[in-house]
C-alpha cells in the first residue's frame, strides 16, 4: 500500500520540481552572463506574483494582461537594480555583489510586508482546475501547465544560448568580460538585460508557483534555497542540469517526507546543497565550479 | 604630411583621486605607427586606455577623422574603429581560435568569411590551429590570436599594449614581424612596448613619457636620434 503512493508522489514531486527549475534557471541567465548569483532571485519571483496580484485581483485587468505587465515590471527591477546597485559597484569582491543582491531581496520583501503583512494571498488559477487519470496515478492540470510552461522556456533557452550568436556572446563575456568589451561589447547593457530576463524569468515562476501555494512575503526566501538547491544539483552554469536538479529536489522531498519524515519537505533543499557542495562541488552536469562569492 | 587620423590634446586623466597624465597631445598619422615609450608607471597604458575609452579623460580632446570622441564609452570607441589588443589579451579560453576570431567581428553585420580568410592569410598558425581551444595555446599564439581578433573588426586605429610582453624571445621576432607586415599594409597603430629594440624597428616616430607628461617626440625616419639617447631620455 505504502509503495503504491510512490508514483503519485514523483507526480507532485515532479510539479514542485520543475517550479524550482524554473527558478534556477531563471538564476542560472544570470550568472551565465554576469557570473554573480542572484541572491535575490527568490523574492525577486514573489515580487512577480505581488505584481500580477496587483494587475490581476487589484485592478481587475485579464489575467494574461496582468502576467504580461508583470513580466515588464520584474523585468525593469532588474535592468535597474543592475544598472543603479550592481554596476556601480562592479569591481567589488564577488561578496558585496552577492550581499547587494540579497539586501534588494530583503528590500522587495519588506515591501510586500508593509502592504500585504502576513496575509495567505492567492492568486486565481487561469484556466480550469482539473486532472488527468492515469491508472492509479492523478496528474493535476497544474503539473501538466508547470511541466509545459518550463519545457518551453527550457528549450528557448537552450536554442538562444546553444545555437545562436547572442549566445555565443553571453558565453563570451562569462568566460572574459574584459575580452567582450574588447571586441565592442556594451557590457553595462549586456549584464543589466541579462538581471533584467533573471528577473522576468523569475516572474514567470512565481506566478506559476503563486497559483498552486500561497502567497507570502516570506515565500522568497524558501524559493531561493530550492533554487540554489536545483542549481547545485545539476551544476552551475548548465540549463539542461538545473532541470533535472529540480526535478530531482522535488521528487526527493517529497517521497523523504512521505517515508521518512514530512520535516524533510522543508530542509531537503539545504541537504542537497550542503551534500553536493562537499560531495560533488560541480553538480551533477557542470564542467567546472566558478562561484566567486 | 598628411593629416593626422587620430589626435589627442591636452589629455589628462587617473585612477580615483590619482592623477597619472598630465596633459598629453599626440598625433598618429595613418598607416604609420607611434610608438610610446617610457619606464614603467609613466602613463603608457593608461593613455593607450584612454585611447580606448577603457579610461575616461578628465579633460582634453580625443579627435578619430575629425569626431570628437573624448569621454564616449569604449564600445562607442570601438565602433568609431579604435581597437585594442591589451596587455592581458583577454581571449575567450574556452573557445577555439575560430571562434575568438569570429567574436573579433561581433558587431558587424554581414559575412565574415573573408576577413577569416585574411587573418589566417596573415597567420597561418592560426589557420592550423583553428579548431584549437585557447587554453592549450603557448603564450605566442596567444598574442597571435588576440591581434588576428582585433583585426577582425577592421580597425582604423589598433592600439597595441606590450605585445611582447612576457614572450620568448623567437616570439618577440615573430611579433615584430607580424607587426612589420601590419605596418607595410598600411594598419595604423599606436604601440606601447618596453622592449625599445623592437619598438624602434617598427615604429615610425615615437612619444617618450615620463610622470605622465610627454618628454620628446620624433620622428624615426629623421634619423636625428639614437637608441642610446632614447634609453637615455627615458630612464635618466
Amino acid at each position: 500500500m505504502l509503495l503504491m503512493m510512490a508514483p503519485q508522489l514523483v507526480v507532485s514531486g515532479v510539479t514542485t520540481g520543475m517550479l524550482y527549475a524554473l527558478i534556477g534557471l531563471s538564476m542560472t541567465v544570470v550568472y551565465r552572463t554576469t557570473t554573480i548569483v542572484n541572491f535575490g532571485q527568490g523574492d525577486m519571483a514573489t515580487a512577480g506574483a505581488y505584481a500580477t496580484l496587483v494587475f490581476a485581483v487589484g485592478l481587475g485587468l485579464n489575467f494574461g494582461v496582468a502576467v504580461v505587465l508583470a513580466i515588464g515590471v520584474l523585468f525593469a527591477l532588474g535592468y535597474v537594480v543592475q544598472r543603479a546597485l550592481l554596476r556601480p559597484i562592479a569591481n567589488a569582491p564577488h561578496l558585496a555583489l552577492a550581499m547587494m543582491a540579497l539586501a534588494v531581496g530583503y528590500a522587495l520583501r519588506g515591501g510586500a510586508r508593509l502592504e500585504w503583512g502576513n496575509q495567505f494571498m492567492t492568486l486565481p488559477r487561469p484556466y480550469p482546475q482539473g486532472a488527468l487519470a492515469l491508472g492509479q496515478v492523478v496528474i493535476p492540470t497544474d503539473t501538466l501547465v508547470i511541466v509545459g510552461f518550463v519545457l518551453l522556456l527550457l528549450l528557448i533557452l537552450l536554442v538562444v544560448f546553444q545555437a545562436t550568436p547572442l549566445g555565443r556572446l553571453t558565453q563570451a563575456v562569462f568566460q572574459s568580460p574584459r575580452g567582450a568589451a574588447l571586441v565592442g561589447i556594451n557590457l553595462d547593457a549586456f549584464h543589466a538585460v541579462a538581471w533584467g530576463v533573471g528577473a522576468a524569468l523569475g516572474a514567470i515562476g512565481g506566478v506559476l508557483l503563486a497559483i498552486i501555494v500561497p502567497l507570502t512575503p516570506d515565500l522568497g526566501e524558501w524559493v531561493l534555497v530550492q533554487g540554489f538547491a536545483a542549481m547545485a544539483l545539476g551544476g552551475f552554469g548548465s540549463l539542461g542540469g538545473v532541470v533535472v536538479g529540480g526535478l530531482l529536489l522535488g521528487i526527493l522531498e517529497k517521497l523523504l517526507g512521505f517515508y521518512v519524515n514530512s520535516m524533510f519537505i522543508d530542509i531537503t533543499g539545504y541537504l542537497i546543497t550542503v551534500v553536493v557542495l562537499l560531495v560533488r562541488p560541480q553538480g551533477l552536469f557542470g564542467r567546472r565550479m566558478i562561484v566567486r562569492v | 604630411m598628411p593629416e593626422p587620423l587620430l589626435t589627442a590634446r591636452g589629455i589628462t586623466a587617473g585612477y580615483g583621486s590619482q592623477q597619472v597624465l598630465f596633459g598629453i597631445d599626440l598625433d598618429v598619422y595613418p598607416s604609420q605607427t607611434l610608438a610610446l615609450l617610457g619606464a614603467n608607471g609613466t602613463g603608457k597604458s593608461t593613455m593607450l586606455n584612454t585611447l580606448s575609452g577603457f579610461v575616461r579623460p578628465w579633460s582634453g580632446s580625443l579627435r578619430l577623422d575629425n569626431e570628437e570622441l573624448a569621454g564616449k564609452p569604449a564600445h562607442r570607441i570601438f565602433r568609431r574603429g579604435i581597437v585594442q589588443v591589451s596587455q592581458g589579451r583577454d581571449l575567450f579560453p574556452d573557445m577555439t581560435v575560430e571562434e575568438n576570431l569570429r567574436l573579433g567581428a561581433a558587431i558587424r553585420r554581414g559575412p565574415v568569411g573573408q576577413l577569416l580568410d585574411n587573418v589566417f592569410g596573415s597567420f597561418p598558425r592560426l589557420a592550423e590551429r583553428r579548431a584549437q581551444q585557447v587554453r592549450l595555446m603557448s603564450g605566442g599564439e596567444q598574442q597571435m590570436l588576440a591581434i588576428g581578433r582585433a583585426l577582425m573588426s577592421q580597425p582604423k586605429v589598433l592600439l597595441l599594449d606590450e605585445p611582447s610582453g612576457g614572450l620568448a624571445p623567437a616570439f618577440v621576432r615573430e611579433i615584430a614581424t607580424i607587426i612589420g607586415v601590419l605596418r607595410s599594409t598600411g594598419v595604423t597603430m599606436v604601440l606601447v612596448e618596453q622592449n625599445i629594440k623592437l619598438a624602434l624597428k617598427v615604429a615610425d616616430r615615437f612619444l617618450i613619457l615620463r610622470d605622465g607628461r610627454a618628454f620628446e617626440r620624433s620622428d624615426m625616419r629623421e634619423g636625428a636620434i639614437s637608441e642610446e639617447e632614447i634609453v637615455r631620455s627615458i630612464y635618466l
